[in-house]
């Protein structure tokens, strides 16, 4: 703040900057105190004033800080004022920016600007208040005329800005850029450009309207000087001429930036695709969305070159030459681009009329031997991996297998043998294989893995150890042979391989996010959510990683873990959507034009975000779950969202189109390739290829966008504002029918309809046919398990259509009249039918995976809190009149068939919850016959079957002091599988336990509410 | 074969597999983005055939007169991709960028005096400890401040160790 001390709007510096210095300082309390003795000397100065705003608004009292700076406003635009100065201006913007309100910063500025229509400071002022507003043309009108006024080369560039962010944000700006480049045009000829930035710019300009070139003539003129690196200008020339379709000027251009950066594989890339006059499809980085890399691999394929086989033929001959020239040159291992070059060159072959090439098959092999040592050698020739026929896989892996002696102990070694699983388990070949040969090759990795281990003793604990992927691979198979066989024991061995790895060396993320999935699996979410917090993921990586645990904690009983991880997602994404524009108009200080650009198209992709446009809603819910209990809390929480009518706005059509989805999906087990899915809730398919293995994840990974997950998020932000219908409408029905008989609530039940509709489409359904679902159901007509996958959606329908019953002038049920208590019995069978359904189903918790537990929690916490909260508000609407009319006997009240109908359905949401509670306390096992049973899973001593890895395991451990020796052996003296076992029945009972806490408590609520409804039905 | 690039906000969204180490902090958003607005070619990634992150360096230039400089204020790669001298590339790119665009002296980094693995890694590219911090990390644990002087510096005067170790306060820049 320093800076501003000079000016301090017409008030001496020396009184000013005790006030800053305890604002800086955070002694709120005194700054408020020294403003308060400034305003006393200065009444009217506007600066004063806004200083207190800002101290105000700092202490946390926003109403007040507001009234305050409007004071300041209004003194500023009164006529006899002296100083009117950016410093008071900037201070107050400050205020109004933290106060949300943009438009009155915006408006003050210009104000100040028509006042004094040459002081650029202001200007800039009131150009930087249209960034955080995002209003281009404002932004472009104001930069124009900061240009015009003093002629400087950024002002031209900040327009020039603007009028990209308007061409890139609506669809009629593109007559703008022939404006743009007249202006640089008409700026250049006078006074030339003076930076890189604005040079690529202009550039830019000229590309978007395909002036390729014009681009390439500026480039090659005195300004093409700017560009600090060869390289850099190269590989823009190459661009430009790429798409001139200028083919053989671009190819010469790329063979030079590869003669400099042999390893550019991008440059690479585009060298043949000139060669070839074709693009080759490159993955989209820009996009940043879900790619696979099986999928880029088919899209190439349909991308064929118009040239005649024989000119294809002779071009991948001359670029053959050039890349062994290059692989010549450049004979160190790190620079293994020309050499992948081999590779995708006889690719291009198979591709352009050779498709029996047995030179791809070759360079592969070449390549694999030269560089199979490199833990990344495997995916750097993935998609490659992925043309072979299953013959030449075969031969390939005999190949690998032949290149190195495996029996030696060194890290080459061991990176050849990861190389040769990496590729197998690339190519799922690992499928095919029996159940006995699987397990033969677990256990072969976590020997490799543990023999190996002398070689990290002396490496820094910190750093990563030699043949850590061996533990994930074999974990991925013991995972696979639990699908297959459904043998718990395999599970739970998939299990120790991670945490065995995990106390070797604590720092493996890769196993703890396996190990998140998991236990989460396991039904021991604890587990999973102390793994994940172990990973400390903040900031930006919440966006991309927080998808491995969120989706499992919203629907489990802890609701306060599923809280904070929720408050801690939305506090990151609203701030930085907030700052967001702050660094843009830091970027155009910089004149970095170029992340101008950037900012809003990335401020723009998070703020269309999918997994915040859904949390937003889960916050909300989260809330109302956790107070449920308490209709009064849950109001309040209704009340501070707006009864939900934002979150109603979210799911429109226009908010729900191109959303963007940025989570990190690599991560992901192969088993669960996105939250969406999980294949081991599948029966294992035995007839899977590993064609038809990758064909599958593909289609998961881009179903992902148009799937379930996008009706589920339309879904769960109508439900908050159902719940305050459900709660007001049937309210006030029963309110005034009791004083008049009838009554009902016009615009809160065509609201429900509508709503409910929508809810209904979200499943799939037509709201007729979902309420014949909900009746079906209800009646015992149609099972429960033909609506499995949505089965707490239709709970929660049938809750909301009892209310939008109550509120109604007619049933809404076919068959019934207004009057008839139907709507009750449908709420209360469908919640028993369903609830029985699970309990039924109830295996053994402890020892059934993907147990109905979460399911359970889902219920309980979900539709059935919203129907006690339908109970709730009916029950205290009719309370205080049930007071007054204490002379009445219950049978001239107008409402008692409904309350009747109410205490029956207390009694049966009692009764269910009971059950619930009763299956809940038989899972609960004492700790050591709990451990007894899990144990029990891996004590199988025949060759095949679990239990041998677990010995293995725990025999490593007890040997690794006299065989391994070092810090190593002594990391692993605490280790045993019973330990992990023991925490994993902690666990499971953990969570046990919290639902239980959740069923005691809505018990109590339902005691109290059936002891009230019984004084007053007799 | 790796394509060295610009970074970009996007790649803030496939990093992960970078930062998940636990070595490597994920700074908040303004930190990331004051970088890229202030310093873009001090800032670049590293990514593989499939798109995928490799790695990045972040660094900038300040300083005045003969202490005009490059800083690394990070370099990291994902495990996948360490033992084949990417960090080298990265540092070598930033250390070319501060000596022929900017003419800078010298290029310095701060280290955690407990990290050797890394200590190494930057002696072996040609870096000296030029001064300890002390409990320059949280008020914890000491840095050392490492340089590499750039061919501006003929006398290579700025690489001369200092003496004595100076506390945080004493340093010029954050």
């Amino acid at each position: 703040m320093a800076s501003k001390f000079g000016l301090a709007g017409g008030i001496p510096e020396r009184r000013v900057r005790p006030i800053w210095d305890a604002v800086d300082s955070r002694q709120y309390k005194a700054a408020l105190k020294l403003c308060t003795a400034l305003l006393a000397k200065h009444p009217t100065s506007p600066y004063a004033l806004a200083l207190k705003a800002l101290i105000l608004e700092r202490m946390g009292k926003p109403d007040e800080a507001l009234s305050v700076s409007l004071n300041a406003k209004e003194l500023l635009y009164s006529d006899n004022i002296f100083h009117f100065d950016d410093l008071t201006l900037s201070t107050l913007q400050i205020v109004f920016q933290r106060l949300d309100r943009l438009d009155l910063a915006t408006s003050c500025y210009e104000y100040a600007c028509t006042k004094y229509p040459s002081n650029l400071e202001l200007m800039m002022g009131l150009f930087n208040c249209y960034v955080r507003e995002y209003s281009y043309v404002k932004q472009q009108q104001t930069a124009l005329k900061m240009y015009k006024t003093v002629g400087e080369e950024r002002f031209l560039l900040w327009a020039v800005c603007s009028i990209q962010l308007q061409v890139h944000f609506s669809s009629g700006g593109v007559k703008l850029l022939a404006l743009a480049e007249a202006l640089l045009k008409k700026h250049i000829n006078s006074h030339s450009l003076h930076e890189p930035e604005a040079l690529s710019l202009y550039v830019s300009i000229l590309e978007q309207q395909e002036k390729y070139d014009a681009a390439l003539e500026v480039l090659s003129g005195d300004l093409g000087s700017l560009l600090g690196r060869e390289e850099d200008k190269l590989r823009l020339q190459g661009r430009l001429l790429t798409q001139a379709s200028s083919y053989p000027a671009a190819s010469e251009i790329y063979q030079k930036v590869l003669e400099s950066c042999p390893d550019d594989w991008e440059s690479f890339l585009h060298y043949i695709g000139c060669l070839l006059e074709h693009d080759v499809n490159l993955p989209k980085p820009s996009t940043g969305e879900h790619t696979c890399p099986s999928c880029s691999v088919d899209s190439a394929l349909s991308n064929k070159t118009s040239l005649s086989k024989e000119l294809v033929e002779s071009r991948l001959t001359s670029a053959l030459s050039f890349v062994q020239s290059l692989q010549e040159n450049n004979s160190s291992d790190c620079v293994r681009g020309p050499h992948l070059a081999n590779i995708e060159i006889e690719r291009q072959r198979c591709l352009n009329g050779n498709p029996d090439n047995i030179k791809l098959m070759e360079a592969l092999v070449k390549y694999l031997h030269r560089f199979g040592h490199l833990s990344c050698s495997a995916s750097d020739v993935e998609i490659y991996l992925h043309m072979l026929s299953n013959n030449e896989i075969s031969e390939l892996l005999g190949e690998i297998t032949r290149s190195f002696d495996a029996s030696s102990i060194s890290a080459n070694t061991l990176g050849s043998t990861i190389t040769l699983f990496k590729v197998q388990e690339l190519l799922g070949t690992l499928f095919t294989k029996s159940t006995s040969e699987l397990q033969g090759i677990a256990k072969r990795m976590v020997d490799t893995f543990y023999k190996n281990l002398p070689l990290s003793n002396d490496l820094d604990p910190q750093e990563s150890m030699y043949g850590e992927e061996l533990l994930s691979m074999a974990s991925s198979i013991l995972v696979q042979l639990y699908w297959r066989t459904r043998d718990l024991g395999y599970l739970l061995e998939a299990i120790l391989i991670l945490e065995f790895g995990l106390t070797v060396r604590k720092y493996v993320w890769q196993y703890k996010i396996t190990l998140v999935h998991l236990y989460s699996y396991l039904g021991a979410l604890p587990l999973a959510h102390k793994w994940y917090t172990t990973l400390e993921v903040k900031n930006i990586l919440l966006e991309s990683v927080l998808h491995h645990i969120l989706p499992q904690m919203l629907n489990s009983p802890f609701l306060q873990h599923a809280a904070d991880l929720v408050k801690d997602y939305l506090k990151f994404m609203d701030d930085h959507l907030k700052e967001s524009a702050d660094l843009t108009c830091l970027a155009y200080r910089h004149r970095t034009y170029s992340k101008v650009i950037e900012f809003v198209q990335f401020k723009d992709r998070l703020h269309r975000s999918m997994q915040y446009i859904s949390v937003k809603s889960d916050s909300v819910m989260l809330h109302l779950k956790q107070k449920a209990d308490s209709l009064d809390e849950v109001e309040s929480i209704l009340e501070s969202v707006s009864h939900g009518t934002k979150l109603v706005e979210l799911s429109n059509e226009d908010s729900m189109k191109d959303l963007t989805f940025n989570e990190d999906l690599d991560a992901r087990p192969w088993w669960t390739p996105t939250s969406s899915v999980n294949l081991l809730s599948e029966p294992f398919d035995e007839s899977s290829t590993p064609a038809s293995y990758r064909a599958k994840m593909c289609k998961h990974i881009s179903n992902e966008k148009d799937g379930s997950k996008l009706k589920d998020v339309e879904r769960k932000s109508l439900v908050p504002r159902l719940v305050y219908l459900s709660t007001h409408g049937c309210a006030s029905f029963l309110r005034e029918s009791e004083s008049n008989g009838v009554s009902s609530d016009v615009t809160a039940s065509g609201e429900m309809k509508t709503l409910l509709e929508k809810y209904a489409r979200s499943i799939g359904y037509s709201f007729d046919d979902a309420l014949s679902v909900v009746l079906g159901i209800s009646s015992g007509k149609k099972a429960v398990k033909d609506f499995a996958p949505d089965i707490v959606s239709w709970m929660s329908f049938a809750v909301f259509i009892n209310a939008w019953n109550l509120c109604s002038n007619v049933s809404v049920i076919p068959g019934t009249d207004q009057s008839s208590q139907n709507s009750w019995w449908i709420v209360d069978n469908l919640v028993k039918t369903c609830i029985d359904e699970q309990l039924t189903d109830t295996n053994q918790m402890l020892t059934s995976p993907g147990s109905n537990t979460p399911l359970l929690a889902w219920m309980v916490t979900e539709p059935i809190s919203w129907h006690l909260l339908v109970i709730q508000s009916c029950m205290r609407s009719m309370a205080p009149q049930g007071k007054k009319k204490k002379k009445g006997g219950p049978s001239e009240r107008p409402n008692t068939p409904h309350l009747q109908a109410i205490r029956s359905s207390v009694q049966c949401m009692a009764d269910t919850l009971q059950r619930v509670q009763k299956c809940l306390s038989d899972q609960m096992k004492p700790e050591d016959q709990a451990l007894d049973i899990l144990v029990s899973h891996l004590q199988g001593t025949s060759a095949e079957g679990p239990g041998q890895i677990t010995r293995v395991l725990d025999e490593s451990a007890a040997a690794a002091s006299s065989e391994i020796g070092g810090r190593i052996a002594h990391s692993l003296e605490p280790w045993s599988c019973a330990c992990v076992m023991r925490r994993i029945v902690g666990a499971e009972n953990e969570t046990i336990a919290e639902l239980r806490k959740i069923c005691t408590s809505k018990l109590k609520l339902l005691a109290s509410a059936s002891a009230s409804l019984s004084l007053v039905l007799h | 074969m790796t394509t060295i690039r610009r970074f970009c906000c996007d790649d803030l969204l496939r990093f992960a597999s970078v930062n998940l180490d636990h070595l490597t902090e994920t700074f908040n958003m303004s930190f990331y983005m004051t970088y890229l607005a202030r310093w873009p070619d001090y800032f670049h990634a590293a990514v593989n055939p499939g798109g995928r992150v490799m790695g990045y360096i972040m660094g900038k230039v300040e300083g005045q007169g003969e202490s005009w400089h490059g800083h690394v204020t990070a370099v990291s790669v994902a495990s996948e991709f360490r033992r084949q001298k990417l960090a080298k590339k990265l540092m070598n790119l930033l250390e070319e960028i501060s000596d022929k665009m900017d003419k800078a002296y010298f290029v310095d980094l701060f280290v955690r005096a407990s990290n050797m693995p890394a200590i190494r890694m930057y002696e072996k590219l040609g870096y000296v400890v030029y001064r300890r911090v002390l409990r320059y990390y949280s008020g914890e644990e000491d840095g050392l401040d490492m340089r590499k002087a750039l061919s501006q510096d003929v006398e290579k005067k700025s690489i001369i160790p200092l003496k004595r170790p100076i506390t945080p306060d004493e340093l010029e820049y954050d």
